[in-house]
Parts: C-alpha cells; structure tokens; sequence
C-alpha cells in the first residue's frame, strides 16, 4: 500500500443554518478546500460525500459545483460514521494506486427535522417501541455508574471539559463554556442524561484533501501522514451484551492501532464520538486511552485536559462542535489535521505530533453500533 | 395486575407474543449449529447462517439490565415513559416498563402484554415488564 496525506482541510461552521441546505454546506466547505489547496478539477481523480440525510446522488450535486464532474464520484451513508466512511473510500485508492488526489467530505443539514431526537429511519422492532438515541445512551450511562461505582457528576465532568475546549472553536456550534450547575439545572433528557450530557443536531460540513505523497509535493498546503483508516460495522446478536464495553470501538482501534505501528500510549490527541457524555467515557476505555472502568477518574484528574496526558477532543468534541450527521468525521479529521500542522491557534495542543479520529453510530437494534470508523494522523 | 383486555388491539411484535395468563412469553429461536439465540425468531441463524434451527419459548420472567425514563421522545409513547433492556432466557429484548422510574440493574421483572402508547387510532400495545411481585422467583 502506498502512503495516504491529508493535504488540506475545510470546515463550514456547524450551527443552525436552517436556510442551507446539505448540499450548498458540502460546496461551501469544498470551495473553501480548493482554495486552501489550489487544486484544480481535473486533478481531482474521484471524489466521495458522506451523508445520512442529504439525499441522492449528494457528492454529485457538491462536486460539480466546483467543476469536478465526469470523475467517479459516490454518495456514502454509515449514519454517524458517514463522512469518516468516506474518507476511508477515499485513503483506500491512494493507498492502491488507483487515485492521486481525493477530495472527501461529509456534510448534514438536520434543522430540516425540527427539535427533538434524531428521527431513526431504520424501522425495526425497538424503535416500534419506542427507542430513541437519548435512551440507549442514558441506559449504557446508568449501567457504566451502576457497575463501575461513577456518578451523575463524573459525566458533567466531560460536558464541562468538551464545553471548555470547544468555547474557543470557531467552528462549534456552541462556543460557551458552562458551569456543572448548568448542566445539572438542564432540562432532563432520558435519565440519568440531562440536555447538557447530549450534543445537539446541528448542520455543517466538513472536506479534506487526500493525497499521494508526490501529489502532496506540489501543494502549498502542509501535509500530515493517514497512518490508518479503518471502519468496521456492529456484530450482530440479540443475546446478552456488556453495555459498558462498546466492542466496536475496540475492534476498529486495534485494527488502527496494527495498520499503525502505533499504540494508545503514543497518542497525544483524541477527537472521540462524545455524542453523549457518558460514550467519552465508555470509548476512551475501548480506544485504550484508560483502563477498563477507570475513565471517569481520568477525566477528574485532568487526564484529558487540553495539557493532559492525553488531549480529548481538544476541539471541543460533539458536545461543542454539535453533530451534523454526516460531516462529524470528516470534521475531527480537518480538526487533527490543524492540530499536526500547528494551525489549530487557541485549540492548540503543545506538540502534537500523534492524533486518533473515532467516529461511530447508528441506531439498530442487535448491534452496539452500526458503523465505526478510526482515523490516525501523524506529523510525518 | 391483569393484563388488560384490549378489544381490537393492535400489537407490536404480536406474532411472537403468547399470552399465558396474567403473564406472557416471547417466541424464539435456537441454532442448534452455533447455539446462537435470536429474537426476534429467524428461519436462518444470523451468526452462522445455518438454516437447523429450532422455535422455542421464553420464560415469562427476567432480569432488568438496564433502563431509563424517556422524557423526551415520540408523542405516541406519550412521554416520560420507563424503558428497560431485559435478559430472558438467553436472549435481550427492549420493552416498556410498568413503572414511574428506571429500574435498577438486576430488577427482576415479569413479562406481560398491555398498552405502550397510542396513536390516532387509539392505544396499541405490546410485551412489557414489571418489577416482580415479591422479587426473584
């Protein structure tokens, strides 16, 4: 396999953009790509658009507004992990040969749903009863405090931090830090989580440039090493299960980690699916970053801080940025990209030189998720 | 409790639902390939895609793993409503709780069959749980 770069990195601001939809997003962070990069259409050899909801042929309709049209293009949808499955597509035909230069993006316009839970388009029998996002979190959430001895306020802990790290984002959707009296005087969402342990539905999008290392070259843009890409899906069954131990993240880290050379001890930064507090906790401790059952003391003891041992979601998480489906993974990766590259200004990690993307999602019943991706970046 | 008679109802997940009484059971199926359990029931076992499998009958009782109180949700669950995922005989299934709060781990619970919401036409029910009289049997 020939070595995949990541040579530029675009982000549209996430928020509520009620009047944009998916596809003018996903231009609007890909033009904004080209012209970081310079890169013209016709050396762009395929391109790949993550999206849950944005429709058909979506990647066509943002591609060829920026003249890249005639090439392979293709639409991608792995719920939460979308965008991240695009951008693995896209480091698997560098990696073979088969392109030079890639543009990937994901983009989600969800305000188009109104307020409230996600609507879960997969009808199966556990969302006919009712089933919601909010409460196979906040279950996982009341087994991981029931089993490991943690409490209501260890999860407040990393909205606190995420909120933190994300104030100075000025691309998160929530650029404020709160207090844990805030969270706890939130509105309850699906017990134990209240509105501040949940991300909020947001639109946004997100694009990077892959690259072969010649292609690379010719940039003026700096560029960091993919190290891995890996995506896995959810095994499915519908016996007893460890809620507490999300198998999926365990799965595509260790396949990371392999393709890597490069292990937990070796990161200085993670962007994690933190879609709700308590999935920090539970995927820090699948990804290897804490040992089984003690995350929620890591983040007490500043562990993941910013300037800790390891730096979660220096960017703020889902918690700040908020999670426009499809663009999420595509987004920590633009993220880690600035932070390798030093551009990430306020957001900065001190000497970073090893970041790991985690992305993963979707509700179907029998699965702990449906797809999973893990990205690592490195400096060289 | 009585499971309340509902003329006309319309269940979810009703043909794998058997009343026994005031309780329910839930129907099944067993690889006899990979031992694997499934429900709900499948012709073919979805861990080994073996076609020799067999139908059978959960108990009427379990034990909560875990649960929580939706209180924001679909309207036709009307909430805040009380979910729990419950093990039973080999198998885990998500159902409504009879209850105000969440159960805690290792609740045990007995199945039965009774309203979980209602639509514009009218309440449609399902299996649901509630904690054990008197506790483990």
């Amino acid at each position: 396999m020939r070595p995949v770069f990541v040579a530029g990195a675009a982000v549209h601001p996430f928020g509520k953009h009620p009047d944009l939809p998916a596809a003018e997003l996903g231009y609007r962070a890909v033009q904004d790509l080209i012209a970081r990069t310079g890169v013209a259409p016709e050396q762009v050899d395929t391109g790949f658009g993550g999206s849950t909801y944005g429709g058909s042929l979506l990647a066509q309709r943002v591609l060829q507004r920026v003249g890249v049209s005639g090439q392979p293009v293709f639409t991608v949808e792995n719920a939460c992990a979308s965008g991240a499955s695009a951008v693995h597509l896209g480091w698997q035909a560098i990696a073979a040969g088969t392109a030079d230069c890639v543009i990937a993006f994901g983009t989600e316009n969800l305000s188009a749903f109104g307020g409230g839970t996600l609507p879960l388009t997969t009808a199966d029998l556990e969302i006919d009863q009712g089933m919601v996002m909010p409460a196979a979190y906040a279950m996982r959430a009341q087994r991981y405090l029931h089993d490991f001895g943690a409490t209501v306020d260890d999860l407040t802990r990393v909205s606190v931090k995420n909120r933190r790290n994300g104030a100075a984002n000025p691309r998160a959707h929530f650029q404020r830090e709160v207090s844990p009296d805030d969270v706890e005087q939130s509105r309850p969402i699906a017990d134990p989580l209240r509105l501040l342990h949940c991300c909020p539905n947001s639109d946004g999008a997100a694009a990077v440039l892959l690259c072969s290392e010649d292609f690379a070259k010719d940039l003026p843009t700096a560029r960091v090493r993919m190290r891995a890409s890996v995506v896995r899906s959810g095994r499915f069954h519908t016996s007893f299960r460890d809620m507490t131990w999300p198998d999926i993240t365990e799965r595509t880290a260790q396949a990371a980690y392999d393709v890597a050379g490069i292990g937990p001890a070796d990161l200085d930064l993670v962007e994690l699916h933190d879609a709700f507090s308590v999935a920090e906790l539970l995927h820090a401790e699948a990804l290897g970053i804490a040992d089984r059952g003690q995350a929620f003391k890591a983040v007490a003891a500043g562990d993941f801080d910013r300037d800790g041992r390891v730096a979660v979601s220096p960017s703020g998480g889902l918690l700040s940025r908020g999670h426009p489906v499809g663009a999420t993974g595509v987004t920590q990766i633009c993220e880690a990209y600035w932070q390798l590259t030093g551009e990430a200004a306020e957001l900065q990690v001190p000497g970073a030189e090893v970041a790991l993307t985690h992305v993963t999602g979707g509700g179907i019943f029998g699965v702990d998720n449906g797809a999973c991706a893990v990205h690592i970046l490195t400096t060289t | 409790m009585t499971t309340p008679a509902i003329p006309d109802a319309r269940v979810i997940g009703g043909e794998w639902i058997h009343r026994d009484g005031d309780h329910a059971t839930l129907t099944i199926t067993k690889c006899h390939n990979c031992g694997s359990t499934w429900f709900p029931p499948r012709d073919v076992c979805s861990s080994c895609a073996s076609a020799d499998t067999e139908e059978t009958t959960t108990a009427d009782h379990g034990i909560a793993y875990a649960s929580t109180v939706v209180r924001i949700g679909p309207a036709a669950f009307r909430p805040p409503y009380v979910l729990a995922y419950v093990d039973i005989s080999d198998v885990r299934v998500l159902a409504h709780v009879d209850a105000l709060e969440a159960l805690p781990p290792g609740t045990p619970v007995t199945l039965r069959v009774g309203p979980i919401g209602a639509d514009e036409n009218g309440e449609f029910s399902s299996y649901l749980v509630a904690e054990t009289a008197g506790g483990a049997r």
